[in-house]
């Protein structure tokens, strides 16, 4: 089998003179040799390998001289961009929004995804992970596996644990707040490395059962709870039922082990060390400084082996990880890894293309102004610059451009990371009680300045050697016809394909925009007919651990009943308040996002729309919810008393599933199944059927499945049967006025009780609204960008094409042609190309139309149709200008002028 | 005129070209007898690379020989070693046993 002709054709165009057949030959041998070997596939992959190779070496022994830039090409740059504004502008933005975009993803996706430990020697910090074969999940290490870990592990150092909890913090007489404290191993604070800023840190004497309780808190926590305060060590904070000292304070920036910012000692005296049971715990270490991270890995896989034949049925079906702690806390499985770099590659391919794709369009511009230079070019070349000059300095132009766009870029990411790592901490993060990782910063890194700086460096590769290489292979041509008189650079089929696909995607655009604004609309306009913004919307959580005067049951039923019982004093305790008129409690609110079930109908239902079936949010809501939230039971009943009994099964359903599921006939009577996710792919489990009671209006549900309108099931719920439980609360026009007493209620009736992310109602949505505003103003930005740019750009070749002809028209006018047939011959290739560009845009919108069913159709297809309008009439007056300066040229004029 | 010193992979390629003999040496061959020899992997390119040196040292000089099918019937770029080389291989090797001759002991046997 003979080498691959590609292969071949490289290597001989890279060999040096004479040398071209004894070089294929070579490569021919090998290549034969190689298929008799291996098999054909691995025969060509090495071939492919060895031809890169050669060709490397082939081309370094030719030396070929690098043309050298001088500060000459940079001050012509600099002058370009003033001679040329339209172009300095349309381009320099195009670069600074490719930037922008570049470099802000590229931090955020390097920050998220590839992270650096902000620690002394951060790398050496490594987590500890259970893998089960069985489930093909990680699993957190029991108690007993820490101290096991610690007492037989020599190769991970420093030894440590942690777990979170969820607390109300009061730090003085006022109600308590929810916050998350972590329970960690003294030895942690010596993991991190890190000195406290005041006082100390953990010690293993504070771990002793008995011990005065301590704390240590964080540097924000220290300057939002007591104001910077440097004598607060030593003063006492009231975590749930607790009392603890606080004994130091860590500095600023320091959250170990993610986001966190208190931290009291992990006692394990007590702890159920069953093996493969028990407490559940993060563990990490410090790799010890004479060992690797695969000998650690090596010695705790020989101990997994030892375990597991000591405890079989615990043990036998668990492996142990060792993984780098920046991976393992932000819970990535270590099996994830290759998905994690794909993930970067990915990422960072698609961050490139987007680049090369606008610098592509630049580039269209950058070679109209140098096809309008031609006769400088065509001079310089005369006086004896070489092609390699001539391609240099319209690089360095192409540079100064790019270097402008990136300045601006690169201060738009800054600004646009810090806006956009608020948003994620405090709208995103911060509504579910979260924090960013403490790694996480909002100032670009000097890897990500870099970055920029190389794709500006490849973008005016693209941009400026492109163009200058097609324009200067004309030069020697052009040279002898302007001596003859005629013109030379011409816009070949490359530059057609340009045109093509940026009209294409310059129409497919808005779709994508559209997209983005429907769901918008969606979420901002929905009526649910609720006055949502005189509701406060709360979730309500409890410390499982019964109080010291109750009996230590720690059962699920004994939780339940405290749980009920505090929920409906509190109830009690807001209705008490003047501006209060109602209190009512659901799994999830209106507007709140709720997860999907899947829902089978008794007969007759309609056909869902795929094989998932039909799926809709449900939530068990309190028997007085829709009378208290106002809304109309639009037939059949609401829930009674009654139908919180066990075998009552009864539900009401929306407006939405009457229609969807039931093409609009009487629901009332008929019967459905509510499948969990999970339990749906158990097909032997046995789910017991709903009887429909009652319909209610929309009530704005979220869920992942709402292309076709919300479909919703409630059911009737005691306060009891859904933890975590939400609660509503109306208080007249102004009910964040209502939050203290709503705190300090709840911190009467239990100081456990947590009231946690309490809002007005109607911003139950608002993170969507800011994601979706987020992406419809990139997309806007974008699409604003493509049509300028495929507007200028086309507006430049168009004019370009048209100019260059104008001694042809005048010399077809001379000799008698009819000047409307000539308009129409000049007119045919452009509006050939803006057509075709149409077409293949109109396609592609189509296709996503197809594929999106969220979309407007109609709205998107007419978005499309008038970026074609506004394309259509730019490519005309390109091609008008010129044509009309063409055709009033004198006949004998343009005679005189060709010869 | 003072004697040349090689590096090791040029003493390696002069001592294959050596053994192939002059109809027989190019960098293909070349590439096969040292990895058939020392056992290791050996990248046609840095054979191809070295030939260049030495040529232009004046160590080798080269030819091409006839077509071959094998070669997609191409001539393969034959080399010869110049007296300048053997003279560098000489030097090099006499360098090596002068160095290593009474460490057998310690050395051991070449595995």
């Amino acid at each position: 089998m003979s080498a691959p002709r590609w292969a071949r054709a490289i290597l001989r165009r890279a060999a040096p003179p004479g040398q071209e057949d004894a070089v294929v030959g070579d490569l021919e041998e090998a290549h034969r040799a190689r298929t008799k070997r291996h098999h054909a596939a691995t025969a060509w992959l090495l071939t492919a390998f060895e031809t890169a190779d050669m060709t490397w070496a082939l081309l370094r022994q030719r030396r070929r001289p690098i043309p050298a830039f001088s500060w000459l090409d940079f001050k012509l740059g600099l002058r370009m961009l003033v001679r040329y504004p339209g172009l300095t502008a349309v381009g320099g933005l195009a670069i600074a929004f490719a930037i922008w975009v570049g470099a802000g993803f590229f931090e955020f996706g390097t920050q998220l995804l590839s992270p650096r430990l902000p620690l002394p020697d951060g790398d050496g910090v490594v987590m500890l992970r259970l893998y089960d074969v069985r489930t093909r999940k990680d699993q957190m290490p029991t108690a007993y596996d820490f101290l096991n870990w610690r007492k037989e592990v020599t190769t991970v150092g420093q030894m440590s644990a942690y777990r979170r909890i969820r607390r109300n913090l009061r730090t003085g007489d006022g109600p308590g707040e929810p916050a998350t404290i972590t329970r960690m191993s003294a030895t942690g604070f010596d993991v991190a490395g890190v000195p406290p800023l005041l006082g100390r840190t953990l010690t293993s004497a504070d771990e002793v059962p008995g011990a005065t309780d301590v704390v240590v808190i964080g540097h924000d926590l220290w300057q939002a709870r007591f104001g910077g305060n440097p004598d607060v060590v030593g003063r006492s904070v009231q975590l749930g039922r607790d009392r603890a000292t606080i004994i130091g304070v860590m500095p600023e920036g320091f959250g170990f082990p993610i986001a966190d910012q208190l931290w009291t000692p992990l006692r394990l005296a007590d702890a159920d060390l069953t093996p493969g049971a028990g407490l559940r715990l993060e563990v990490f270490g410090r790799v010890a400084p004479e060992h690797s991270i695969g000998e650690a890995r090596n010695e705790l896989e020989l101990l997994a082996v030892r375990t597991s034949i000591d405890f079989p049925e615990a043990y036998e079906h668990l492996q142990v990880d060792v993984v780098s702690f920046k991976l393992g806390a932000l819970g990535i499985p270590p099996r994830s890894k290759s998905a994690v770099v794909a993930g970067v590659i990915s990422w960072n391919v698609a961050v490139v293309l987007f680049v090369m794709v606008i610098c592509a369009n630049v580039a269209l511009l950058i070679f109209a102004r140098a096809a309008a230079r031609e006769s400088e070019l065509v001079v310089r070349s005369a006086l004896g610059a070489s092609r390699a000059r001539i391609v240099a300095q319209l690089f360095v132009e192409a540079l100064v451009l790019g270097m402008v766009g990136a300045a601006v870029g690169l201060t738009a990411a800054g600004y646009g990371l810090r806006w956009g790592m608020n948003v994620v901490a405090t709208q995103v993060m911060g509504s579910g009680g979260l924090s960013l990782p403490f790694w996480m910063s909002d100032t670009l890194s000097s890897t990500t300045v870099a970055y920029a700086l190389i794709l500006t460096a490849v973008g005016a590769g693209v941009a400026g050697i492109l163009p200058a290489f097609k324009v200067t292979r004309d030069v020697g041509s052009s040279l002898r016809r302007a001596s003859a008189g005629g013109g030379g650079i011409q816009f070949g089929g490359v530059w057609t394909v340009v045109i093509v696909s940026q009209v294409a995607v310059t129409i497919a655009l808005p779709v994508g925009a559209f997209l983005f604004r429907e769901e918008l609309v969606k979420v901002e306009e929905v009526d649910i007919g609720v006055p949502t913004d005189e509701y406060l919307a709360a979730r309500l959580e409890m410390d499982r651990e019964p109080p010291p005067d109750r009996p230590a049951d720690t059962t699920a039923a004994a939780f339940a009943e405290r749980y009920r019982t505090a929920l409906g004093e509190l109830a009690e305790r807001l209705r008490a308040e003047p501006s209060v008129s109602v209190v009512t409690f659901a799994e999830k609110l209106p507007l709140m996002y709720h997860p999907w079930h899947q829902i089978e109908v008794d007969e007759g239902g309609m056909e869902p729309p795929d094989l998932r079936g039909h799926r809709g949010g449900v939530s068990g809501v309190d028997p007085g919810y829709f009378e208290a939230l106002g809304v109309p039971i639009l037939s059949g009943r609401g829930f009674g008393a009654g139908d919180l009994e066990s075998d009552a099964h009864t539900v009401i359903v929306n407006e939405s599933f009457v229609r969807r599921v039931l093409g609009g006939k009487n629901p009332l009577g008929r019967r459905i199944q509510i499948i969990a996710s999970e339990a749906s792919r158990e097909p032997d489990r046995t789910v017991p059927w709903h009887e429909i009671v009652g319909v209610v209006p929309d009530l704005g549900q979220q869920s992942g499945y709402g292309a076709l309108g919300p479909m919703g099931v409630y059911y009737a719920a005691a306060p009891d049967d859904v933890y975590p439980i939400h609660i509503a609360i109306r208080g007249g026009k102004d009910p964040l006025s209502l939050i203290p007493r709503v705190l300090a209620a709840a911190t009467e009736v239990d100081p456990t009780l947590r009231v946690q992310n309490i809002i007005r109602m109607d911003e139950t949505a608002k993170d969507d609204v800011t994601f979706y505003r987020f992406f419809i103003g990139l997309i806007g930005i974008g699409s604003g960008l493509a049509l300028l740019l495929s507007m200028a750009g086309i507006y430049a070749v168009m004019s370009f094409t048209v100019s260059k002809r104008t001694r042809e028209i005048g010399i077809r006018v001379a000799l008698g042609s009819d000047p409307t047939r000539v308009t129409a011959a000049i007119f045919r290739r452009p509006l050939l190309q803006l057509g075709s560009g149409v077409l293949v845009g109109t396609f592609l919108a189509w296709v996503l139309i197809e594929s999106s069913p969220r979309v407007n159709g109609l709205g998107a297809l007419g978005g499309a149709a008038v970026y074609s309008l506004l394309m259509t009439c730019v490519c005309l007056l390109a091609c008008v200008v010129p044509t009309r300066r063409a055709l009033r040229i004198e006949p004998s004029e343009a005679l005189r002028a060709d010869g | 005129m003072p004697t040349d010193s090689l590096a090791e992979f040029e003493l390696l390629v002069l001592l294959a070209a050596v053994r192939l003999g002059s109809d027989e040496a190019y960098t293909v061959s070349i590439a096969r007898e040292i990895a058939e020899r020392t056992g290791r992997s050996v990248r046609r390119a840095n054979v191809y690379t070295t030939l260049q040196r030495l040529e232009a040292k004046g160590m080798v000089a080269s030819r091409m020989g006839l077509p071959h099918p094998e070669r997609g019937g191409r001539p393969p770029r034959l080399v010869r070693v110049e007296p300048r080389g053997l003279a560098a291989v000489r030097a090099t090797t006499g360098a090596i046993h002068a160095m290593s001759g009474d460490l057998d002991d310690l050395l051991g046997q070449p595995s």
